[in-house]
């Protein structure tokens, strides 16, 4: 982040501006304060803000209730989640953690570090080689741009239902199998193309002036790659690492096709056999479960969110 | 010269085009090209073939032609699929992007306990396709369910929603629209990459708040508009995870919520048809790529980029 | 030019060189510009290998839930004790993606050594040749009754085994009836007009918000028993559609009276209990006194509902020309047929089949099990539950004429029809006299193939 702000504090304003600070951005009354008058739009001030929580709390209900339902049927005897259905449990039990922890082959743990394995795999692959890619097609010139935009766009457009057994023939035999490799490895070769349409759309949205202005200062796009673009775009980054970590410990389909053997099942896949539509459930240990593993991607999105607001704004630059 | 006015700049102001960027392309696309070349192209290729071809996946696949695209249009379930997905697509994708443009813009600065309302929100995108969403969606959507009780409570009697074959995909949107929280969160991520300068430069100028929403806010968020746009509706074409989960996974009551691509799966994994089911996946590209380049064309007329 | 010629299991065949990626890609798209042999194949395209000698290591696929994977991990320790050049790994998932995954292993030449197989899909499987005929492997099916061993026989050939036996049984709450004031019927003697009279008295006596049954009308289990005790089936021998469009109606038509009677819910409701499985159906929730289900499944239902459940025999087994019920095969054992190890895969079947320590195991969770001599040794050992399930189905022995034939190839598909179709019929969208018409249609279509 030092390293763009120094590089950026060289670049000419392309407007006159104001030297920017947080303060300012929060409050933007000030500068048309001439025009205020003293008490009254303060008070309405407030009870607008007392009415917009009043409506955001209302509606963090209605966004809640699924969790608190889940936590609430988490709790509950296994004969109990369908009988009484409520939100408020009649009888507590937390042999539904116990259990379900300790109901595979092995502790759920294991499944949990297996599906971290994959994420952080996955993260570093997405961040590396989709900027990369999202660099050349936001930036250079270079022949046949559109149409590889085009290709890049058009794999994700077939279903995985269609590929994936292609898929597998080729992981077959490359003996990846049953391993993290055709997991991982896609990722590392930016095969995940929604993520480098969405950096291509916020590096478009970077002023090219400050390129331009690095470029006259002798910086080469590696430099103005990692220096100007990547310390510019932490919210994009942001978010592909919060979408990425989500996506990939949520997905079912390609961990179920290439991983075949206990050990190295992941949450979703763990989570998946509790459950067996010819026979007998296990409903208390699923919620359970899932509840324990909503709490890794819960944290993720929480520590990651605080990123997303590191824009332009808050990084110094003019 | 104010904001606004280089804000309106048109393209062809913007600096002298670079030219000779061959290697570094070469450089930065890279990996993408080499997952091009051994990680995608081989299936995709590989599929197209099987779309001209009878496969059960037990057997090798038979050349048959044009076989199975004829076939597709005498099935009377494709086209009540089509007709379900345009459905669904077009309903619920306005309303979501609205929904998720609408809170981002509330959420993105000036309130207290901002962080706390963003993870609340994003909540409901957090549980992806867990069978847990069907049950919970029986108890909203039921017959005796949470909806129905408020609404006793206004003396009005509903029936179940979920489990109606009118009602059924208007329960999957609202599911589809109540998980708003990813594109949230890149409305927001855009919102704030844009300069705070203009903001500041505006005020300077006089511009309210609302005339800063229209010269600056909106049109600076109109590539995350258009990339949002062009994702979510690729995405709700081949919408499958919550059809699946809250139908049991056969597009109930009598096909309401048989979406394109649960009806693909059907019939590649189901009924062991993948040749059929990969026509029906090549016939999807050709409708999202129709619309995804009609996006693109007309995304001349509405986005603006700085460069 | 075949890959599954050589892309064997991952596990066999080390020495070839990794740099084979590019190669593959090229092959897969080589292949698909060239037409003619894919690349992409089928168990079933090549000729099976040489067999091995062990040691050696089997893959053994399964679907089920988290107390299967238990006891059949312990049942692979045992096994692996008695047999230490053996190694089985365990492969197993919950029951959709457990299709989807054999499907694509299959695919790429990857298919497990031992197959669990289930009625649905074992034709499509058998009549692609990619399960053995298991009556040239060493396997002792002695203790296993010759009717029930048919039910996995196509052709004249094993391509499974059964692993125990179902029965498609009315499950009767007597408490509900004792609150409605209503006796449980004489299932010996009933008829399925007694059915409806019965769940509608049910409905009237309990009061609001408890209905007599459950709709049957999703499973074509129902149908099946409805139409053998006619005379018909739902499939011949042949393969073919066996039950006449009038037997269609009259099931779907048991579903309207019911419904108009008030015995059983409104439609949308009973589409959502239905789709709830046992422990969110009517039975599960204390709200019906009724509803047909597996035998296997009464330990669910009871576990939900808190309450003790009875097992009746279903209406019209006396109605009719003969009775309709039928031991079901819960699932099969089948070996791939391309298996390096065919010695010890039907070792490992032999095991499961007739091995003491495997049936002390497993107990009931595969079915009542298939070998009669275990059976026997285990019933001790069984929960009151599993013990009401084994006494019903010893008293319906001797009233079981046969067990149905293998159902077609393309009947995978005949679970989905019925589901739509009853909606439609529940939903006053079609007549029952229509669903029927389509549904023989539909059923002779996807059965053609």
């Amino acid at each position: 982040m030092t390293d763009a702000s120094t590089t950026a504090q060289t670049v000419p304003a392309p407007a006159a501006a104001a030297p920017s600070s947080s303060a300012g951005r929060a409050a933007p009354g000030p500068a048309r304060g001439t025009a205020v008058r003293p008490r009254g739009p303060r008070l309405r001030a407030r009870v607008g803000a007392v009415l917009k929580h009043a409506g955001l709390i209302a509606f963090g209900f209605v966004m809640l209730y699924p969790l608190l339902w889940m936590v609430a049927s988490s709790f509950k005897p296994n004969a109990l989640i369908f009988r009484e259905p409520g939100l408020i449990p009649t009888e507590i039990d937390l042999t539904n953690y116990t259990d379900g922890w300790n109901a595979l082959l092995h502790p759920f743990s294991h499944y949990l570090v297996n599906s971290a394995l994959v994420v952080l795999g996955s993260l570093l692959g997405n961040l590396v080689s989709c900027s990369m890619a999202a660099y050349a097609f936001a930036r250079l010139e270079f022949r046949g741009r559109r149409l590889w935009f085009a290709i890049m766009l058009m794999s994700i457009m077939l279903p995985i239902h269609v590929v994936i057994v292609p898929q597998y023939v080729l992981f077959s035999q490359l003996e990846w199998i049953n391993t993290f490799l055709p997991l991982i490895v896609p990722k590392l070769l930016a095969t995940d193309a929604f993520f480098i349409f969405l950096m291509v759309q916020f590096f478009r949205g970077i002023p090219r002036e400050l390129d331009e202005a690095a470029t006259l200062d002798g910086a080469n796009h590696l430099r103005i790659y990692l220096q100007i673009m990547l310390p510019l775009s932490v919210p994009a980054l942001a978010t592909t690492a919060i979408f990425t970590f989500i996506w990939t410990w949520n997905d079912f389909f390609s961990q179920l096709i290439f991983l075949t053997r206990p050990e190295m099942y992941t949450v979703p896949i763990a989570l998946r056999t509790f459950v067996d539509a010819t026979g007998e459930s296990s409903w208390g240990s699923l919620f359970a479960m899932s509840i324990v593993s909503l709490v890794p991607v819960f944290i993720a999105f929480l520590f990651g969110q605080k990123y997303l607001v590191k824009g332009i704004a808050t990084t110094g630059i003019k | 010269m104010s904001v606004i006015q280089a804000l309106s700049r048109t393209r062809q102001e913007v600096s002298p085009r670079r030219k000779g960027d061959g290697r570094w392309a070469l450089f930065f696309l890279a990996p993408w090209f080499v997952g091009l070349v051994l990680v995608t192209a081989g299936p995709m290729g590989a599929s197209l073939y099987l779309s001209f071809t009878d496969y059960d996946l037990l057997s090798p696949p038979e050349w048959v032609g044009l076989d199975n695209f004829t076939r597709m249009f005498a099935d009377p379930r494709f086209l009540s699929s089509l007709g379900v997905t345009f459905t669904y697509v077009l309903v619920s994708v306005p309303l979501q992007l609205a929904a998720a443009l609408g809170l981002a813009l509330l959420l993105d600065k000036g309130l207290r306990g901002l962080a706390l309302y963003r993870s609340v929100y994003y909540l409901p995108s957090l549980l992806g396709g867990s069978v847990a969403i069907a049950i919970l969606w029986r108890q909203i959507f039921g017959a005796d369910g949470l909806v129905n009780q408020v609404l006793g409570l206004f003396g009005v009697s509903g029936h179940g929603w979920v489990s109606h074959p009118d009602y059924a995909l208007g329960t999957l949107m609202a599911l589809n629209v109540w998980t708003f929280g990813a594109p949230m969160v890149i409305f927001l991520a855009g919102l704030r990459q844009i300069p705070q300068m203009y903001y500041e430069a505006a005020a300077i100028d006089g511009a309210g708040r609302w005339r800063q929403f229209r010269s600056i806010t909106l049109p600076l968020l109109t590539p995350i508009v258009f990339f949002n746009l062009v994702l979510q509706l690729i995405e709700a074409f081949q919408s499958f995870t919550r059809a699946f989960v809250v139908s049991g996974g056969n597009g109930g009551p009598s096909d309401s919520t048989l979406l394109y691509t649960l009806y693909l799966y059907l019939k590649g994994f189901g009924s062991l048809d993948m040749g059929y089911a990969s026509a029906m996946a090549w016939f999807l590209l050709l409708i999202i790529g129709g619309m995804t380049v009609v996006n693109f064309l007309a995304s001349k007329y509405w986005v603006f980029y700085d460069d | 030019m075949s890959i599954t010629g050589t892309a064997r299991s991952p596990r066999r065949g080390r020495t070839r060189a990794v740099p084979a990626a590019g190669v593959a890609a090229l092959a897969l798209t080589l292949a698909a510009c060239g037409g003619g042999d894919s690349g992409l194949g089928g168990g079933g395209d090549v000729a099976p290998p040489e067999a091995q000698d062990c040691p050696c290591e089997i893959r053994f696929a399964w679907w089920g839930s988290d107390t299967r994977h238990e006891s059949t991990q312990q049942i692979i320790d045992a096994f692996e004790a008695e047999n230490p050049d053996i190694t089985v790994v365990p492969d197993f998932t919950d029951w959709d993606g457990y299709w989807d995954k054999l499907a694509t292993s299959v695919a790429a030449g990857d298919t497990p050594d031992v197959i669990t197989q289930e009625e649905r899909y074992i034709s499509d499987y058998a009549t692609k040749n990619v399960l053995a005929d298991m009556s040239e492997l060493e396997i002792d099916t002695t203790k296993v009754d010759d009717a029930v061993l048919a039910g996995g026989q196509i052709d004249g050939a094993q391509y499974g085994i059964p692993t125990g036996i179902n029965a498609y049984a009315m499950v009767a709450d007597p408490e509900i009836f004792a609150d409605a004031g209503v006796e449980l019927p004489d299932d010996e003697s009933w008829t399925w007009e007694d059915y409806v009279s019965t769940a509608n008295a049910v409905a009237k006596g309990a009061g609001d918000g408890v209905w007599g049954t459950q709709d049957y009308g999703f499973n074509e289990a129902g149908l099946n028993v409805m139409a053998r005790q006619r005379g018909e089936a739902l499939f011949t021998p042949e393969g073919e559609l066996g039950v006449s469009e009038e037997t269609v109606a009259d099931f779907f038509q048991v579903s309207l009276d019911l419904m108009a009677g008030g015995g059983q819910p409104d439609a949308s409701r009973t589409v959502e209990y239905q789709a709830a499985g046992p422990e969110g159906g009517l039975l599960g929730t204390n709200q019906g006194a009724m509803g047909v289900w597996w035998t296997n499944q009464l330990g669910a239902l009871s576990e939900s509902s808190g309450h003790e459940l009875e097992l009746l025999r279903l209406p019209g087994e006396s109605e009719g020309e003969r009775t309709g019920m039928y031991y079901k095969p819960a699932m099969f054992y089948s070996v791939s047929a391309d298996t390096e190890y065919p010695q010890a895969a039907a070792k490992f079947v032999d095991f499961l089949l007739n091995s003491q320590e495997a049936a002390e195991i497993m107990l009931t969770d595969r079915g009542l099990p298939a070998n009669t001599e275990v059976r026997e040794a285990i019933l001790d050992d069984l929960s009151p539950t599993d013990q009401k399930v084994a006494d019903f189905m010893a008293d319906i022995e001797d009233e079981i004429v046969d067990t149905p034939p293998v159902p077609p190839h393309g009947s995978a598909e005949l679970a989905d029809i019925m589901e739509r179709l009853n909606t439609d019929v529940l939903f006053e969208r079609v007549t029952p006299e229509e669903a029927a018409a389509q549904f023989v249609q539909e059923v002779e279509a996807a059965t053609a193939g």
